[in-house]
């Protein structure tokens, strides 16, 4: 207890920060190591009926007969729909309304859902299943972007087979390679990767008796499945009530369609049999139905003058979006943005082309056309440094972002960029020289290479839309401060992160707060949770709520004590008077107080970030409002004669601008370098004519505990102007490095350069091959 | 037969359960018993995300016959401490941050526990073992691995 | 236009679960024969579910009736008699690996469990299940051929004993009859001359189908490194099943265990395995690594028997 003013004094300025910062416990973590029923699946009600898929088993066709009645008469069987049984638009989309909910006359991908059959026992709707016979009319179909651009490509949509062409036009490149001495071209290949989030998709509707839906699902977005579903039902959003039970990794296409896909059919069956219906995928059609990461062609050209200075550079990018968009649209805007890695070019033109094939869909996944971008520009830094037989350290530092300095969109870096300090500190860790050097005289079979990568990652929606996020907070009279958002969590630990802002900026303990699950009916429209921006946008609405709803205590405070608000101090949940502060109320004493005299503590507020503005035709302005910036080292043994490639060890350095958890904050850097690690060594989601080979986790790898390097962690804080405290978002970031480190540290120990990732075994073994070809005396 | 009695041991209660021919452990653990805490991944056998110990050893329930589990004892996460007091292993995985989406914890917890009865001081290289069968696509394991580790030295003291 | 029936595609038609089958558990062995002398039809044994499951759910096969072996503890045993060790066929993968019996000598089978699959599988894959699943991902096949070893089937009507050779009559197909189940599998121990390792290599470190994998048995002359016999066998032999390398095996009886050697007998081999591509991997891929798992299987057997450092 304090007594006198300079203690009082000391007690407040003692400690910056009491929460943020600190590596303080997840609030979700005890129910989950407790195994508490808390998924979708584990909460589905008694009497639901259960929803089993029919899909088309070809990429394209017009559907000529879908022939159900045997399913319809098969006993037990409770309903069967089709898209004539929508009640209201037959839609299920993203952004561009291109993709139905229910597939009505033609398909356009294999696997693409036609009708769906309910009962109360799963195995009855699955046997029905086998019982559904559709007659196809093959259509000829594209499996490439390359073969999709042909004029004699079948259009696979209306508008034809580009969904979006997003250009970057920076000075005069042609006059750029003219002063070149020097000018690299290459071309670089990255695939489908699969998510893969633990649960798959997942989610149950209740139809109220007032005509209203209750939908449970694993969701990202909560907001974004209303609209969808009252459209779908045809109500208004209103009357759709959407809650985000606690979801088992999303990663990206839990927000994009597939959740208004499960919701939706599950809606449908719901509203028509007036019972809760439920749907979970398997493995296999999550793995097929939802959306991945685009693959790309990216052919790079760049000019540079013998003294490593960049004079141009020239970008193009093909990105396959499947059979609907999704969010590629999106992708390749961000990833033309990022096409020329972080460095100060002063020509640059790129164009980036997102795709309609008849594969299945590519949307959103952390990264969100960073990786792709970032593989290739630094693989092609890389080659350039070695043409110009320099070091790729010198290289960069010679051509990287500082303050001052601008990017390929002419925006200027700020003050806020630790880009440099990130490559210095990873160069030191790493033992970057000294480890090269050693490397350089392996002989045998191992052989050793350390490589590194950069980055640079625009923070949050930018263009991709409004940015903005709500918050709602509200103290009961036993004290527990309910904290709303539409925000969510699914692993992130990022809706953890604002409850520590919150208490941070009320100077309470975080106990004393409860997070509630995201539910449309109690939170304003907050957005999808993507980005990254939970920390930061949201932070900012934590913090601008949370100021409010503390002001509050001090008033109510102010009026215990009998004195002026302004003169209320607060720390660790007790309100003194600033002249006297022996004269203090307890937070409890305050709730008490509040609640004797009427007054309701209670705030809500929208944080909506300012607007980016910038030349859509030539991609020139501000894109984004701060960026975070990386760079990765990585250290891998390659076995010549198996192929195999093992990482050793990582150094993660990253610029996030301000710490919140440590812990949480490693826990996503570790666990994106995992999934950026399955990127560049193992992850392939293969499709042949469309069918995907490899929709099962038998067959699609992706790190096991025994293939985690040792990783170290180093943390950079340049605040940016952006997030609470300076915070920068870090969801994303992490998985976008590995890739290039690890196919240049496979450089550095081979000498022989990959342009296509995964680097699987035989891939490299052919690339051993070569190297050894390469190296025999002529 | 379509139908069987089944008759087994779910953490450390006895269970008498009628149970059909292809339902799986762990349709009957969730649907049956109602113990949700383990969860399905994949229907393969290729996550261990259905991982539950069966005599004393880790398994996956998903390609297990219900049938086969009889006069078995079957330990699942609900069997392990409680919110008041948790195993040393929750605990570190709380204080870990190691629980990111939660939907590989329960397995992971197992996993766990299963080792360190065999062996009370895993290195790093015993502890990537025994949770190798279970994939995790948040945290990257680390935060596991330190969990692990430091749960053993708090059950060893 | 392609349309691929492939076995993923009834899984993705919401073919969860298992279709529904009838499962007769048996009281003990004699019920167990009486019971498949009657019902010699639409049966299918089942020990542990890992791989009938899959396939179940794939719908590469329908059984109208499991029966289920889980209960016949007695096939639960590593033993040796005299110069013979036999194995129960209801032995978990990671007991074999943990008896004590297999010690020294036999260091091979921990081999194989290391790089067989998390403990969840070690725990329940029984010897019986991997014999009898008779296919390439079965790792056990390799080593237990170039053991020599043979298999003992018992019906109601007696017992049988063949070679494991002949019993794996092919992909997926062995000569079990319907009325049989495999009891156990036997084989000479390896003596002092001789040693046995096994070699995988697959996508990943953990949890992987093998590209290649490879067992080689050698019984070598200590002093003069005289190559007395060697047995080599692999996960797939001429794109198929898991089979020995004869001629590649003849081609290094007799000879000095040198590199000359190992690459003479490697050209063979490479004629020998005929691999075939698929959408994992090329056919040029698995050939490649098959010829540098077996070499540093066999280096690691001379290794442990010369006590020194070899390599061929």
């Amino acid at each position: 207890m304090v007594e006198d003013q300079a203690t009082l004094k000391k007690l407040i300025n003692g400690n910056q920060f009491l929460l943020v910062g600190k590596s303080i416990q997840r609030v979700d973590s005890i129910d989950k190591v407790l195994g508490k029923p808390i998924y979708t699946m584990d909460i589905v009600p008694e009497n639901a009926l259960y929803l089993k898929v029919v899909r088309s088993r070809l990429a394209h066709a017009f559907l000529k007969h879908v022939d159900l009645s045997e399913a319809r008469k098969y006993p037990g069987v409770a309903a069967v729909i089709t898209a004539n049984d929508i009640p209201g638009i037959n839609e299920s989309t993203a952004l561009l309304p291109d993709k139905p909910l229910l597939a009505s006359g033609r398909v356009r991908f294999a696997g693409e859902p036609i009708a769906a059959i309910a009962s109360y026992d799963p195995s009855i709707a699955e046997e029905a299943v086998d019982l559904v016979r559709i007659e196809y009319e093959a259509l000829p179909a594209v499996f490439s972007p390359v073969d999709a651009l042909k004029s004699s490509a079948p259009s696979i949509h209306q508008n034809g087979n580009i969904a979006k062409h997003m250009k970057l036009r920076k000075g005069d490149v042609e006059e750029g390679f003219k002063q070149a001495d020097l000018i690299v071209e290459e071309t670089y290949k990255s695939q489908f990767q699969e998510p893969i989030p633990l649960e798959p998709e997942a989610g149950f509707v209740v139809p109220e008796p007032d005509g209203s839906v209750t939908c449970v699902g694993s969701i990202q977005s909560p907001f974004h499945v209303q609209t969808g579903i009252a459209k779908i039902l045809s109500l208004r959003p209103e009357q759709v009530r959407v809650i985000q039970a606690v979801t088992g990794g999303a990663f990206g296409p839990k927000s994009d369609e597939i959740p208004v896909d499960v919701l939706g059919m599950a809606a449908v069956v719901a509203v028509k049999t007036r019972k809760p219906a439920a749907l979970a995928y398997t493995r296999e059609e999550s793995m097929v139905g939802h959306t991945k990461r685009h693959p790309f062609v990216t052919t790079l050209k760049a000019g540079v003058k013998k003294d490593g200075k960049f004079t141009a550079w020239q970008a193009t990018l093909l990105a396959d979006t499947g059979a609907y968009a999704s969010l590629g649209p999106l992708v390749v805007i961000r990833a033309c943005f990022h096409a020329t890695g972080p460095y100060v070019i002063p020509n640059v033109r790129t164009d980036a082309y997102c795709v309609y094939t008849n594969n299945t869909m590519a949307g959103s996944f952390r990264g969100f056309g960073g990786p792709q971008a970032h593989f290739a520009a630094e693989s092609h830094v890389e080659e350039i440094a070695k043409k110009l037989d320099m070091d790729p350290i010198e290289f960069r530092l010679l051509n990287i972002l500082r303050p001052g300095t601008l990017m390929a969109t002419s925006q200027v870096v700020d003050e806020a960029c630790g880009l440099e300090e990130c490559v210095n500190r990873a160069v030191k860790e790493s033992d970057w020289y000294g480890k090269r050097e050693q490397f350089r005289k392996m002989s045998g079979p191992k052989r050793r290479g350390l490589g590194i990568a950069i980055m640079y990652h625009g923070n949050s929606l930018g263009p991709e839309g409004s940015d903005y996020a709500a918050v709602h907070m509200q103290i009961d009279k036993d004290g527990i401060i309910s904290f709303r958002t539409g925000l969510t969590e699914y692993g992130t630990g990022a809706p953890s992160g604002l409850l520590q802002i919150a208490a941070e900026t009320m100077h309470l303990p975080i106990s004393y707060f409860k997070l509630e699950p995201p539910d449309t009916d109690f939170c304003s429209e907050t957005g999808p949770t993507v980005a990254s921006r939970t920390i930061t946008i949201g932070g900012r609405a934590t913090q601008m709520v949370a100021g409010k709803l503390h002001q509050r205590l001090r008033e109510t405070a102010a009026e215990l004590l009998d004195c002026n608000a302004d003169e209320i101090e607060s720390t660790d949940a007790m309100y003194y008077q600033r002249s006297k502060p022996g004269r203090r109320a307890s937070f409890r004493e305050v709730i008490e107080y509040a609640d004797k005299h009427g007054t309701e503590l209670k705030e809500a507020g929208t944080f909506t970030a300012p607007k980016c503005e910038y030349n859509p035709e030539t991609s020139q302005g501000t894109t984004y409002l701060q960026y975070t910036y990386g760079a990765v080292t990585a250290e891998v043994e390659v076995d010549t004669e198996t192929g195999h490639t093992q990482v050793l060890r990582m150094v993660t350095a990253y610029d996030v601008g301000k710490t919140i958890n440590p812990l949480s904050l490693e826990g996503q850097i570790e666990g994106g370098t995992a999934q950026g690690l399955g990127y560049a060594l193992m992850e392939e989601l293969k499709h042949k004519d469309g069918i995907v080979l490899n929709p099962n986790l038998a067959d699609y790898y992706i790190p096991t505990s025994m293939d985690i390097p040792e990783i170290k962690t180093i943390i950079v804080e340049y605040p940016g102007h952006l997030g609470p405290y300076g915070a920068k978002a870090i969801g994303e970031p992490p998985i976008v490095l590995p890739a290039p480190a690890i196919v240049n540290a496979i450089d550095n120990a081979l000498g022989v350069r990959l342009h296509e990732i995964p680097t699987t075994p035989d891939r490299v073994l052919i690339a051993c091959k070569r190297a050894r070809k390469d190296q025999r005396p002529k | 037969m379509s139908k069987h009695l089944l008759k087994f041991t779910v953490n450390g209660k006895d269970h008498a359960v009628v149970v059909q021919s292809h339902e799986r452990l762990l349709d009957v653990l969730r649907d049956r018993l109602g113990l949700k805490g383990t969860k399905e991944g994949c229907s393969t056998g290729d996550c261990g995300i259905c991982g539950v110990l069966m005599d004393g050893r880790l398994v996956n329930s998903c390609l297990i016959l219900a049938i086969q589990a009889r006069n078995k004892k079957i330990e699942t996460i609900e069997g392990i401490g409680s919110a008041e007091n948790l195993h040393p292993i929750q605990r570190a995985f709380v204080n870990w941050n190691a629980s990111q989406c939660g939907f590989c914890i329960p397995a992971m917890i197992l996993a766990s526990k299963n080792l360190l009865e065999k062996n009370p001081n895993p290195t790093e290289d015993d502890i990537k073992k025994a949770t190798s069968g279970i994939l995790c696509r948040c945290t990257g394991y680390v935060k596991i691995f330190e969990a692990v580790k430091t749960a053993a030295q708090e059950m060893r003291s | 236009m392609t349309e691929i029936s492939s076995y993923w595609f009834q899984r993705l038609q919401g073919a969860e679960g298992l279709r529904r089958f009838d499962m007769y558990v048996p009281e003990d062995l004699l019920d167990l024969l009486e019971y498949l002398d009657s019902h010699q039809t639409g049966t299918h044994l089942i020990a542990n579910g890992s791989d009938l499951i899959n396939r179940i759910q794939r719908r590469q096969v329908d059984p109208k009736t499991l029966v289920d072996l889980s209960g016949l503890h007695e096939f639960n045993y590593v033993k040796r008699e005299g110069n013979t060790i036999r194995i129960g066929a209801l032995t978990p993968i990671s007991d074999l690996a943990d008896s004590s019996v297999i010690d020294p000598r036999h260091e091979v089978f921990r081999e194989v469990a290391a790089k067989f699959g998390g403990p969840a599988i070690t725990n329940v894959a029984t010897v019986g299940g991997n014999i009898c699943a008779a296919s390439s991902s079965e790792d056990l096949l390799p080593v237990l051929l170039v053991l020599d070893a043979q298999v003992r089937l018992k019906s109601k009507q007696g017992e049988r004993v063949m070679r494991l050779e002949d019993f794996l009559r092919g992909k997926r197909a062995t000569d079990l009859k319907p009325n049989e189940i495999l009891v156990e599998t036997m084989f000479q121990a390896i003596g002092e001359q001789a040693d046995c390792a096994f070699e995988k290599v697959g996508m990943r470190n953990s949890l992987i189908i093998a590209f290649v994998n490879s067992a080689v048995y050698l019984k070598l002359e200590k002093k003069t490194l005289k190559i007395e016999d060697v047995r080599i066998a692999f996960n797939r032999v001429a794109g198929k099943v898991p089979g020995r390398v004869k001629l590649t095996e003849g081609n290094l009886r007799g000879r000095t265990l040198n590199t000359e050697a190992s690459n003479n007998a490697t050209s063979t081999l490479r004629d020998e395995l005929e691999l075939s591509s698929d959408f994992r991997v090329s056919g040029e891929y698995r050939t490649d690594v098959a010829v540098v798992v077996f070499k540093r299987a066999l280096s690691r057997c001379a290794s442990r028997l010369t006590r020194e450092i070899v390599n061929v």
